[in-house]
């Protein structure tokens, strides 16, 4: 339904002046204008009203000072050594809970003995937020990499697990009687149907796991640490470096926004037939 | 024909008479929370190497869960089912089937769903993409060789399905419903299609139908069936001349035919109308 429409939208669009709809070809071209101006306009805006006088400019600096105070941090060397540690806490605890949820979300899905096991366990555990065990993390791993990885990995696991076992599930009974009529072995069915028939959900609980990485990078390097891009954030603030924390916000969208893009469109090539 | 085959060959030879599919006294029932459903009721029939059987009856009336039966889907049963004069308890090669819905492997292309069965009784991937491209150019579908499923139509899916089924060179072919979700055009050119095939294999082959116009233009003997529980109710041997195509319906024998047929079935509409009614 919804892709008919768009489609029809998009033939509208393309005829423009032609069509049906003569006025939609305009109408475009002003919302990429406007689109392009969205940023440019919001920093304006903000370096004016931090000028202005009407708000304190220590707490709410101008956006050239902030990009003073980003450029300082970078060519202090900083941020590489912030930057790395956070992409590394990020990649390893994505990679290690990825495959951790994966694994058993295909024992859970497959098994059900290993689903009565586990599942009711995993359901309890999952919807306690991730922040919420800073503290006993502190406990158990001080202040300790391991204890970043492993709430990196926490929050990961549970959304993976979860995706990985509903798709297993869901694979189509009818393409496993197929396989099973054309002489698949049933302990090779997991390699020849049931994984990629999962595949999709797995890519989709994958994808919504890196937003899920970062959420719980903050919780660990808000937990004291030594580097990293929210340890600086935490640090310029405690000097009321506003500009600093501000710079410290974007590059953490950026680097988020970067990772989701890239995610997503290594997950298109994974799910090749769509 | 290089077939090899689960059940001995030897078996085959020295009782080369005996038919490819006996069903004696085949009873199916579920159980469910609500009670047990009679699916299949006593069914008894045998099938001719190389004969063309259409089972038809309203939906509903155990038409699959006999087929998935024979395929060795459906465990366990009553009765016997002896395939190629083995017993049936799983499926097997030997024996190949056509879903309603084609349940293509939507990740492989059109040659690779094809290969999937020669791949899994471990011909090399040169071998089976030759058979495979074989059956292709016979449904006519070589322009999609390379496709996946997704981009292909309904007739087009069911095209490839009955391929695949095809390439292991199955003795028996099982179809349940194989045109059921085609429009009444294509339906009409996917029978002909399969006429035309079926001149072609030598494989047996069980098609299961609602419509007794489809069992009439296929088969060499039509099995009428009852609902709840499912029952044969009548044979009704199918003497139209081969090769056949759809134009067969114009011809008065079929009408014949068909009238035998419409009269079995509702003189059983009647039975149970009539049952109801007293109940
Ligand atoms: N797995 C099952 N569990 C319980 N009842 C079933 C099951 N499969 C089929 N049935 C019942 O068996 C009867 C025959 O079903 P089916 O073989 O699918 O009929 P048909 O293919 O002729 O439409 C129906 O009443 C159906 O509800
Ligand atoms: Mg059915």
């Amino acid at each position: 339904m919804q892709d008919g429409t768009s489609a029809r939208q998009e033939i509208a669009l393309r005829t423009g002046g032609r069509g049906r709809r003569p006025d939609s070809a305009r109408l475009r071209r002003l919302n990429i204008l406007v689109g392009a101006l969205s940023l440019p306009l919001f920093v304006g805006l903000w370096e004016l009203v931090s000028r202005s006088g009407a708000v304190n400019m220590v707490l709410f600096p101008p956006p050239t000072v902030v990009a003073a105070a980003v450029l300082e941090w970078i060519r202090s060397g900083q941020f590489l050594g912030d930057l790395l540690a956070s992409l590394f806490r990020v990649t390893t605890g994505f990679i290690v809970g990825g495959v951790l949820g994966i694994l058993l979300g295909i024992l859970t899905g497959q098994f059900p003995v290993m689903s009565s096991l586990l599942s009711p366990l995993f359901h309890i555990l999952r919807p306690i937020p991730p922040i919420a065990f800073v503290p006993i993390v502190i406990l158990w791993f001080g202040l300790s990499e391991a204890g970043k990885l492993f709430l990196v990995v926490w929050g990961v696991f549970f959304t993976v697990w979860l995706s990985t076992h509903i798709g297993v599930q869901k694979v189509d009974r009818g393409l496993i009687r197929a396989a099973l009529m054309l002489g698949t072995p049933r302990r090779q069915m997991l390699q020849e149907i049931v994984l990629l028939g999962a595949l999709p959900y797995i890519v989709v609980g994958l994808r919504t796991a890196v937003s899920i990485s970062f959420y719980t990078l903050v919780a660990a390097e808000l937990a004291g640490t030594f580097a990293g891009i929210v340890y600086r954030i935490e640090i310029a603030q405690q000097n009321l470096q506003t500009g600093q924390v501000m710079g410290g916000l974007a590059a953490l969208g950026l680097v988020s926004f970067i990772a989701d893009r890239l995610f997503s469109a290594l997950a298109e090539r994974t799910v090749w037939w769509r | 024909m290089k077939l090899a085959l689960a059940s001995s060959p030897a078996s085959v030879e020295s009782a080369p008479k005996q038919p490819a599919i006996q069903v004696s006294n085949l009873s199916i029932v579920f159980d469910s929370n609500r009670g047990q459903t009679i699916a299949v009721d006593r069914v008894s029939f045998d099938v001719a190497p190389g004969e063309f059987v259409c089972i038809a009856g309203p939906s509903g009336c155990g038409k699959s869960t006999l087929l998935n039966t024979i395929a060795g889907l459906e465990v366990p049963f009553e009765g016997d089912i002896l395939v190629e004069g083995s017993r049936v308890y799983s499926p097997r090669p030997d024996v190949g089937m056509v879903f309603q819905q084609p349940h293509l492997f939507p990740w492989k292309s059109v040659r690779r769903n094809i290969a999937h069965g020669p791949r899994m009784l471990g011909k090399s991937r040169t071998e089976a993409n030759a058979i495979a491209d074989d059956l292709i150019a016979m449904v006519g579908l070589k322009r999609f060789a390379d496709a996946y499923p997704n981009t292909l139509s309904g007739g087009m899916q069911q095209r490839v399905a009955i391929a695949r089924a095809l390439a292991n060179q199955p003795r028996v072919l099982l179809m349940d419903e194989p045109f059921g979700a085609l429009d009444a055009q294509t339906r009409a050119v996917m029978q002909d299609n399969l006429l035309e095939l079926r001149d072609r294999i030598k494989a047996t082959i069980v098609f299961v139908t609602h419509d007794i116009d489809e069992a009439i233009v296929l088969a060499d003997r039509v099995l009428i069936m009852s609902a709840g529980p499912g029952r044969i109710l009548r044979e009704v041997a199918v003497k139209l001349p081969r090769p056949r195509s759809s134009y067969v319906m114009v011809e008065p024998t079929y009408l014949s035919l068909k009238k035998d047929c419409l009269d079995v079935i509702r003189a059983e509409g009647l039975r149970a109308f009539n049952q109801s009614d007293a109940s």
